[in-house]
């Protein structure tokens, strides 16, 4: 194994610099001039109703009102994986908070003031904002056309209900599997709608010019996704929507697809005028995305030796009042929804189903957060009463390297044993604690964790690499920094391909026009298919260096390699030819002609053995999956019997992230998705009333975690079992490292008091009410 | 119900006297970026919930998106951009060390906040470090790194080196 | 936020002057933590904002032979790095440090943190169980108002339209004492107070108990008082103590804590609160929050 100079060292990654003085510009930061105008959106208030008319006369006649649009303008319908969502609605609204109309002007306040003039005329549905309701058959159509909208081959909606999909397993027999278990346990978990809480909110900057073209500055992680659904949606050419990323100040998912960018194209009305659309923190509650909500029934069959049988997993999943880009989660979890264990017989129903509760997109974790919450409680609950470790019990099940999961796919190599072990080691499962205080438990929970991308079978990625004079690189690409370190990644893998420095490598934020094609930054995909296509576009960038040298000096390429940013040559030892001499030039030759030229080199990349057309029925026949990245988490928690309280002293998590490109950021991943998936156990929690009106649309009532919150230990452990067909061995592991929490939190309360607590999040009001009422009984 | 009164205001800007006209139900935060260009105070809430917009006024930080730009009127008034215009400080330099930041919005509000808390306390403990940074939500680094740079600080200042 | 005319009088009579003629449409302005907030959700449209900024009898804390004065521009962080205060008034201190965060105690006072006068605000409890007193001034003249008599009602005061609160005193204790403030919040990051409680007691057991957030107004437990006055708390005496606070409390449900919840924690704090206090009277250090 060639011994490697930069991938796999750690560094001071090469965006902070820019970020800790402020130079890094997010969207908001641009100056546009004096001609900047500005956009408000009025929302709609009812969670269901038609739209039978909108008068914008008043407003119109506002001085300083520029433009007023409404889906007579734009009807256009849009979407990722299916065309559901509206740019601005005609007919109808699906939830509070919706827009329906959009106004722009000279200023905010004047824009806002002209929004309160229009007049909206509804005839009020009824609304549900529940899925269980919902998915009744007599429930009221949320979207009674979902026969005719355009949608990805792969999805399985079911017209005349409110379903958007439906994904099945069934692999084995079911029942023979139930009846060799020696327990068979069945239950239901609950997990609520949480938002991103990104700490800046989504905006955009739209530019129609005369030259009919449209510009985006966006906050994105999908700029030529959004490009596309824009160019799609408004059938117009490509290359007249151009999308600019600005620096992204946290997506989580949030910022990937698109959501309001998409008024942008009102700018169309003012065509000269730069157009700017910030959300408010509430707005960015109501009108972006947020996390599906779950309803999860699923029933296990274990033997007395631990070994699981059988599953059973039925997942309820509010995808909210569009599923244009929820239906993949409902997909992905549907495949995925064993976990990273080994199961003979499964029967899996994922279904997405509508409701009037704001739509539900992509979310770090993107599902399997939230049905590993039940899956690792339930493994928790039947380790206990077959008497068995419930460490013992992931190890037992662990999946190895060519088990069929749920689909039938081998498993790819990977090191579900070793993390589970190193979790344990590092938690120190087993050694029990006491609390000095008579009040507290000292408890430890632990719980499995896997996820593979979800993305189409053919996401694709392309680089484009180029040299300047000092053999400094440009590694032009579309893949989004949104804080994860990708950037970093990509220019380590560059450098380290090229045999340049760190610090000789840019990787800048993408523009549509001058940078090549990536499908989106999402799925924790792009370290392994970004990462592979950057290999590809260096080593192109190598194949021309060594062919100039061979031809200018008629050296044997085969024996050439790079090293300290020069060219060298296994056959002669004093051969060095430094890369800047004549990576822009060419190299002289004895006739003082030239040969070479500018060095580039570029490639794409698709998956080319994915195949996500399955067996509707079965789910059996297909490849939806590149590969699963697995892992562990553990935690050790203080719960205080009478408040309720849980204090998290420590956590442990493990990810095998195959070979970690940047091992510090890689840790870094694992921490910050310990506290996002922290917040999500313990108070996260987006309320609405009955009606669909949310609650607490601010940081006051939606709490995320402080420095004040977070644990005193954290240990962040890289395991790494290499994927044959990543860079260097690499995988992603960004979503995964929230997805143990919920359920290690829940696990380890468990253990202390014996409360199982089945709806999350588990804040100190349940624990210290169910703890302390008269009903209750310490789980068998 | 009185019209828009707009008041002149001076103050002193990362050490430059300033004098703007503004409204006075303009926030500071919004003069700051929008009229006078300085644009590392980031809005993230409009409450003062979350600290991204945090300043230094007469010293001490505040949200500046819940004050009035009246209210900042005779007062001296830093931004990350004045707080590092004789070059980069060690808190900054420490920061980059550890990777504390990831997306990078709440770097600016956590830069300041630090600063004050090295001033009021040179030599806090864990807890009190967490204390003095609590009204900074960060969402990408769960804090670990913020936390042992800004402990880092601590040792290096009592080491004697640079501010 | 609507138009509003910005005003910052130099002296205390100007302000009582502005204050008289824009009586009833005029909102005082300080830290504006709270107002301003207030104003971005239109639950305030003052037509004058009167900045009180400039004044300086209004800045200051200082010891008087019977009284700690506190003036009303006084800041959170000036009383939490007060030595006066942290030696004299624990339970303020206590909850001085609870407020909010950093930037925002830097310029929020506990003279608006009062007059703002929300059922938690995090001030109340802790000046009811120090019998506190308020200075009002106006063009009209002065009076001393009992924190007894201040809270009137959610976000009600017995102010007038016209007056001005200009300070703050804490009557010295002359005894032994200890103090103690609980706050419950869901997490331990900046929250509002879902309830909030302050246990005052000297070397004679009188016990002071006041509660905030499980009413309409913050509120002294003086049948909770009676029962504990006397000695330390005991086995019969505290869970009857407690007993009475759940009676004499009305804590709603919303959607930061219900009400069962509310008043189970109004139990188990007003132990803890009534056991720190008791330590510390005695001279013993006794933790934090619970």
């Amino acid at each position: 194994m060639k011994k490697l100079n930069v991938v796999g060292h750690d560094a001071v990654r090469i965006d902070l610099k820019e970020k800790i003085t402020g130079t890094a510009k997010y969207t908001d930061d641009l100056a546009f001039g004096p001609n900047l105008l500005h956009m408000s959106v009025l929302s709609s208030p009812h969670a269901h109703a038609e739209i039978l008319g909108i008068d914008t006369s008043e407003a119109e006649k506002i001085p300083g009102v520029r433009a007023v649009a409404t889906g007579k303008d734009f009807p256009q319908k849009m979407g990722l994986y299916l065309k559901d969502k509206s740019i601005l609605p005609v007919d109808r609204v699906r939830y509070i908070g919706e827009q329906v109309a959009a106004v722009i002007a000279t200023s905010k306040k004047i824009a806002d003031q002209a929004c309160k003039k229009i007049k909206v005329e509804y005839k009020v549905l009824p609304s549900i904002h529940d899925q269980m309701e919902a998915v009744r058959e007599d429930a009221f159509l949320i979207h009674p056309d979902l026969g005719s909208y355009e949608i990805v081959p792969w999805l399985n909606p079911k017209p005349g209900t409110n379903i958007s999909h439906i994904r099945k397993i069934r692999k084995g027999d079911i029942e023979k599997g139930f009846e060799e278990a020696d327990l068979v346990l069945e239950e239901e978990f609950v997990v609520p709608h949480v938002v991103h809480a990104a700490l800046e909110p989504h905006i955009t900057v739209a530019l129609y010019d005369y030259n009919d073209r449209y510009t985006f500055w966006n906050s994105t992680q999908s700029p030529h996704t959004q490009r596309h659904i824009l160019a799609d949606a408004l059938d117009i050419p490509h290359q007249n929507v151009r999308v600019i990323a600005s620096s992204v100040g946290g997506g989580f998912g949030g910022k990937a697809g698109i959501s309001m960018e998409a008024l942008g194209v009102a700018c169309r009305k003012v065509p000269g005028y730069p157009v700017k659309l910030k959300w408010s923190r509430e707005e960015e509650f109501y009108n972006t995305s947020q996390r599906q909500a779950l309803r999860a029934r699923l029933k296990m069959g274990v033997t007395k030796d631990g070994k699981i049988t059988a599953m059973r997993h039925v997942l309820y999943w509010d995808v909210g009042g569009s599923a244009e880009y929820g239906n993949n989660v409902v997909n992905a979890t549907g495949f995925s929804a064993t976990g990273p264990y080994y199961i003979p017989n499964v029967s899996i129903d994922s279904m997405g189903i509508y409701t009037n509760n704001p739509p539900c997109a992509a979310y770090r974790g993107f599902g399997y957060s939230e049905f590993h919450f039940g899956l690792e409680s339930l493994l928790d609950r039947l380790a206990k009463q077959i008497g068995m470790d419930p460490v013992e019990l992931r190890r037992v099940n662990a999946i190895k390297a060519g088990d069929p999961v749920a689909y039938g796919v081998p498993m790819n190599p990977s090191g579900m044993r070793e993390c589970i072990d190193r979790v344990a080691e590092a938690i120190e499962w087993g050694r029990e604690e006491t609390s000095e205080d008579p009040d507290k438990v000292i408890a430890k929970g632990f719980a499995g964790a896997w996820k593979a991308p979800a993305m189409p079978a053919n996401a694709g990625s392309s680089v484009f690499i180029k040299f300047s004079e000092d053999a400094s690189i440009n590694v032009e690409l579309s893949g989004m920094e949104i804080g994860q370190g990708l950037h970093t990644t990509m220019a380590k893998i560059a450098a380290e391909e090229l045999g340049l420095p760190l610090s000789k490598v840019r990787v800048e934020l993408p523009d549509t026009d001058r940078s090549p094609y990536e499908w989106q930054t999402v799925a924790s995909h792009e370290t392994w298919e970004l990462g592979n296509t950057v290999i590809l576009a260096a080593r192109e960038a190598r194949e021309r260096i060594f062919d100039v040298v061979h031809r200018a000096r008629f050296l044997d390429k085969e024996f050439l390699y790079l090293e300290d940013e020069k060219v060298k040559s296994q056959l002669d030892p004093t051969f060095e030819l430094p890369l800047k001499d004549f990576v822009i030039t060419g190299i002289e030759t004895e006739h003082h002609t030239w040969v070479g030229g500018p060095i580039t080199g570029s490639a794409s990349y698709i998956p080319e053995f994915t195949n996500a057309m399955v067996d509707p029925e079965t789910g059996q026949g297909g490849h939806p999956n590149v590969h699963y990245t697995v892992g562990a988490g553990a935690v050790k928690i203080e719960l205080d019997k009478k408040t309720g309280v849980v204090r998290v002293l420590q956590m442990a998590e493990a990810f095998d992230a195959g070979k970690a490109i940047n091992p510090d950021l890689a840790r870094d991943q694992i921490v910050g998705g310990f506290v996002q998936g922290l917040g999500t156990a313990l108070y996260e929690e987006v309320h609405f009333d009955k009606d669909g009106k949310i609650l607490n649309p601010n940081f006051t009532d939606y709490k995320i975690p402080t420095t004040l919150d977070v644990p005193y230990k954290m240990d962040p452990i890289l395991v790494e079992v290499p994927q044959p067909d990543g860079p260097y061995g690499a995988r992603g592991i960004s979503e995964h490292t929230m997805i143990p929490v919920m359920p290690a939190v829940a696990n380890a309360v468990a253990n202390a008091v014996g409360l199982r607590i089945r709806d999350i999040p588990l804040t100190a009001e349940k624990i210290a009410l169910r703890l302390n009422s008269q009903d209750f009984k310490p789980e068998d | 119900m009185k019209a828009d009164r707009k008041k002149e205001i001076t103050f002193t800007l990362n050490g430059n006297e300033v004098s703007v006209l503004v409204s006075p139900d303009e926030k500071l935060l919004d003069v700051l970026r929008d009229t006078l260009g300085m644009t590392s105070p980031k809005y993230g809430c409009g409450k003062g919930e979350c600290g991204a917009c945090t300043v230094l006024m007469n010293g001490k930080t505040v949200r500046s998106c819940i004050m009035l730009a009246v209210q900042a009127d005779q007062c001296e008034i830093v931004t990350l951009e004045g707080f590092q215009k004789n070059g980069i400080t060690d808190i900054q330099e420490t920061f980059l060390k550890h990777n504390a930041f990831q997306c990078g919005f709440c770097a600016p509000g956590f830069i300041l906040s630090t600063d004050e808390l090295l001033r009021e306390n040179p030599e806090p403990d864990e807890e009190e470090i967490r204390d003095a940074l609590a009204g900074n939500l960060c969402r990408c680094t769960g804090y670990k790194n913020i936390i042992e740079a800004v402990e880092e600080m601590v040792e290096n200042r009592k080491k004697g080196a640079k501010r | 936020m609507t138009n509003f005319d910005y005003l910052k009088p130099v002296s205390l009579k100007e302000a009582c002057v502005l204050r008289a003629e824009h009586a009833g449409v005029s909102q005082l302005l300080l830290g504006g933590t709270d107002l301003i907030v207030e104003m971005d959700q239109g639950l305030l449209s003052p037509d004058f904002l009167i900045d009180l900024r400039e004044i300086g009898d209004l800045r200051g804390i200082r010891v008087e032979k019977d009284d700690i004065v506190i003036g009303a521009a006084v800041t959170f962080t000036e009383l939490i790095k007060s030595k006066t205060i942290t030696d004299q008034c624990q339970a303020l201190i206590e909850a001085s440090k609870l407020v909010a965060s950093v930037g925002v105690r830097n310029v929020a006072t506990l003279a608006g943190n009062i007059c703002h006068a929300v059922p938690s605000a995090e001030g109340a409890a802790p000046l009811l169980v120090r019998d506190a007193e308020l200075t009002a001034v106006s063009t009209k003249g002065e009076r001393r108002i009992s924190i007894h008599d201040f809270f009137t009602g959610p976000r009600k005061t017995a102010l007038k339209a016209e007056e001005i609160v200009t300070a703050i005193h804490i009557p010295r204790n002359s005894l032994k004492s200890g103090e103690n403030y609980q706050k419950l919040g869901r997490y331990r990051g900046e929250d509002l107070a879902q309830v909030g409680v302050a246990v005052a007691v000297d070397e004679k057991y009188r016990y002071k108990i006041a509660y905030a957030a499980v009413g309409p107004v913050p509120l002294r437990i003086t049948k909770a008082e009676e029962i504990l006055q006397g000695g330390p708390p005991g086995e019969k005496s505290l869970p009857a103590a407690v007993e009475a606070v759940k009676k004499a409390v009305s804590p709603i449900t919303d959607i930061r804590a219900s009400k069962e919840y509310r008043l189970y924690m109004c139990g188990i704090m007003l132990e803890k609160a009534v056991n720190t206090a008791v330590q510390r009277m005695k001279g013993n250090k006794a933790g934090g929050q619970a």
